[in-house]
C-alpha cells in the first residue's frame, strides 16, 4: 500500500486532484493549440504560448513563472539570473533574463522592421495621419478599465490592446503591469487574429455604401498628388535615420521600439551592403526571439493567475479598445472627407491599426467586394505602417507617465 | 477613483496630441527628405522607363519577382534585353 501511495505521490495525479484549476488551465491551452494549429490564428505566437500555458500547468514541472516577489530580495534587489534557474526552472530564467528586462519585444521589433517597406506611407504620406487617429482605443478604454477596477497601470497595460501590436502590448505591460502578461499577451494576439472579422463589423457599422465605393485611384486622377518621389531608394534610406533620431527627441521613452524598428528597417534598405544583417533579424533572430517570447508568456499564464475575474474584464476592455481604434480611424477618415474635395475610402482609417499586413488585406477585400476594380491595398499599407509608428509612440506616452 | 479618471483624461489628451504631433513629423520628415533627394539626388530613370515601356508593366513586375526570389532579394536587374 506504501509503494501505491509512494507511486501516486511522486506522478501529477494528487497535485491535479489538489489544485483542479490546473485542468482547466490545460483546456485552455488545448483551445489555444487548436485556434493556433487547426484555425491558424497567429499560429507563429500562439503555438508557443499554447505550449506554454500547458506547461507551466503540468503540476510538478516547475515550468510555471513565479511572480516577481518571490525572486525579489529584502533590500529591494532581485536573485541573480543562475539563482532565479537553479530555483525556479529554466523557465523562470527564460522570463526573468529575457522578458522581465524588456529584451525580446524590441528584438522582434528590429526584424518587423526589416520586414516592412515604408515605401506605400512615403508615396501616400497624408494617409499617415489617421494611423494617429486609429490610436484612440489605447486611450479611451482606460475610463472603462478604471470604473472595472484596474488601477492606472493595468488599465495602461490593457489599453495598449487597442494599438493591435503584440511585441508593443508585452513590452509595456511589462513596464506596466507585469503580473497581466499572460491574459493582455493573449487577447493582443487573439484579436489581432480576429482582424478578418472585428475589422468588417466595425466597417459594416459605421460605413455607407457610397464610402466602402470610394475609389482612391479614380480620386488620385482627379486630384493628383503634388510630388512623386525621383530616387525613392534614397529617400528609403534616410527616412529611418532621420526620423529615428527625431522622434527620439520627442518621446524618448518609445526609443527602444521605434530605434530597433527603424535599425531593422535600414539594415533591410541598405540592400546588399547589409543584407546578411537583414536575414539574421528577419530569420534566425526573429524566430529565436518568438519562440521565448511565445514560451514564456504562456509560462505566465498559471491557474493561480490566470484565472480570476479581471482576465474576463481583459478580454473585454482589449476587445472595445480595438473596435474603438478601428471606428476611430473609420471617423476621422469621414471628418476629413467632410472638409476636402478629394475623398478618401474610410477603410483607410480602419487600418491605421498595427496589424500589418493583414488588417490592409482585408479592408482592400472589403472594397473590392463592394466595386471590384478598387484596390485600395496600398492606400491601406500607408495607414496601417503609420500605425506602428504611432502605437510605439502611444506606448511610450502610457510608460513615461505611468511607470 | 475621480483622481485616476482625471489622470486617464490627461493621458487620453497628452497621448492623442503626442501621436498626432509624431505622426505630423513623420509626414514633415518624409516631405522634407523626398524634397532634398529629388532636387539633389534624382535617380536617372531614362534606362528604367524604356526597359519598362519595351518589355511592359506586367512583365518586367514578374521578372523582378522571380529574380527577387531566386537571389532572395540580393539579386538587382540592370539590364534585360530581347534575343
Amino acid at each position: 500500500m506504501d509503494i501505491l501511495r509512494e507511486l501516486y505521490n511522486m506522478t501529477a495525479f494528487g497535485a491535479i486532484v489538489a489544485q483542479p484549476g490546473v485542468l482547466l488551465m490545460l483546456l485552455v491551452g488545448f483551445v489555444l493549440l487548436y485556434l493556433g494549429i487547426a484555425k491558424k490564428y497567429e499560429p507563429l505566437l500562439l503555438v508557443p504560448i499554447a505550449f506554454g500555458v500547458i506547461l507551466a500547468n503540468l503540476p510538478g514541472g516547475g515550468m510555471g513563472v513565479v511572480p516577481a516577489e518571490m525572486v525579489e530580495l529584502e533590500d529591494g534587489r532581485y536573485l541573480n539570473l543562475f539563482e532565479i534557474g537553479s530555483q525556479y526552472g529554466i523557465m523562470n530564467y527564460l522570463y526573468y533574463a529575457l522578458i522581465k528586462t524588456g529584451f525580446l519585444p524590441p528584438i522582434i521589433f528590429m526584424g518587423v522592421g526589416a520586414l516592412t517597406d515604408f515605401g506605400p506611407m512615403l508615396r501616400n504620406l497624408r494617409l499617415a495621419f489617421f494611423g494617429a487617429a486609429a490610436q484612440i482605443g489605447i486611450f479611451s478604454v482606460l475610463f472603462g478599465a478604471l470604473a472595472m477596477g484596474f488601477t492606472l497601470q493595468e488599465a495602461g497595460a490593457l489599453g495598449i490592446i487597442g494599438g493591435a501590436d503584440g511585441p508593443t502590448a508585452i513590452y509595456t505591460t511589462i513596464l506596466l503591469a507585469p503580473h497581466l502578461l499572460g491574459p493582455i499577451a493573449i487577447a493582443a494576439y487573439s484579436y489581432m487574429a480576429l482582424v478578418p472579422v472585428i475589422v468588417p463589423l466595425v466597417a459594416n457599422a459605421l460605413m455607407t455604401k457610397k464610402e466602402f465605393k470610394i475609389n482612391m485611384k479614380q480620386q488620385d486622377k482627379l486630384y493628383p498628388s503634388g510630388y512623386q518621389i525621383k530616387n525613392i531608394k534614397l529617400v528609403k534610406i534616410l527616412f529611418p535615420i532621420v526620423l529615428g533620431v527625431i522622434v527620439a527627441l520627442f518621446v524618448p521613452s518609445s526609443v527602444p521600439l521605434l530605434g530597433m524598428l527603424l535599425f531593422g528597417n535600414l539594415i533591410k534598405e541598405l540592400g546588399t551592403l547589409t543584407s546578411r544583417l537583414a536575414d539574421a533579424a528577419t530569420g534566425p533572430i526573429m524566430n529565436t526571439a518568438t519562440i521565448f517570447l511565445g514560451l514564456a508568456v504562456g509560462g505566465t499564464m498559471t491557474h493561480d493567475v490566470f484565472l480570476d475575474t479581471r482576465t474576463i474584464g481583459i478580454i473585454v476592455g482589449g476587445f472595445l479598445a480595438f473596435a474603438i481604434s478601428i471606428g476611430g480611424g473609420i471617423l476621422a477618415v469621414k471628418f476629413y472627407n467632410l472638409f476636402n474635395k478629394k475623398k478618401i475610402n474610410p477603410l483607410i482609417g480602419a487600418t491605421g491599426l498595427s496589424a500589418v499586413p493583414m488588417a490592409s488585406r482585408v479592408a482592400n477585400e472589403l472594397a473590392l467586394k463592394h466595386d471590384s476594380s478598387n484596390h485600395v491595398l496600398q492606400y491601406c499599407m500607408a495607414s496601417n505602417i503609420s500605425g506602428v509608428i504611432g502605437s510605439a509612440v502611444a506606448a511610450g506616452v502610457l510608460i513615461s507617465m505611468l511607470s | 477613483m475621480n483622481e485616476y479618471m482625471q489622470e486617464a483624461w490627461t493621458l487620453l489628451g497628452v497621448g492623442m496630441v503626442t501621436v498626432f504631433i509624431i505622426l505630423l513629423v513623420v509626414v514633415l520628415i518624409g516631405n522634407a527628405i523626398i524634397a532634398f533627394v529629388n532636387r539633389y539626388f534624382p535617380e536617372s530613370e531614362i534606362e528604367k522607363a524604356a526597359t519598362v515601356r519595351s518589355f511592359g508593366n506586367s512583365r518586367m513586375a514578374a521578372i523582378t519577382a522571380a529574380v527577387n526570389m531566386v537571389t532572395r532579394g540580393k539579386g538587382r536587374i540592370t539590364k534585360v534585353e530581347r534575343k
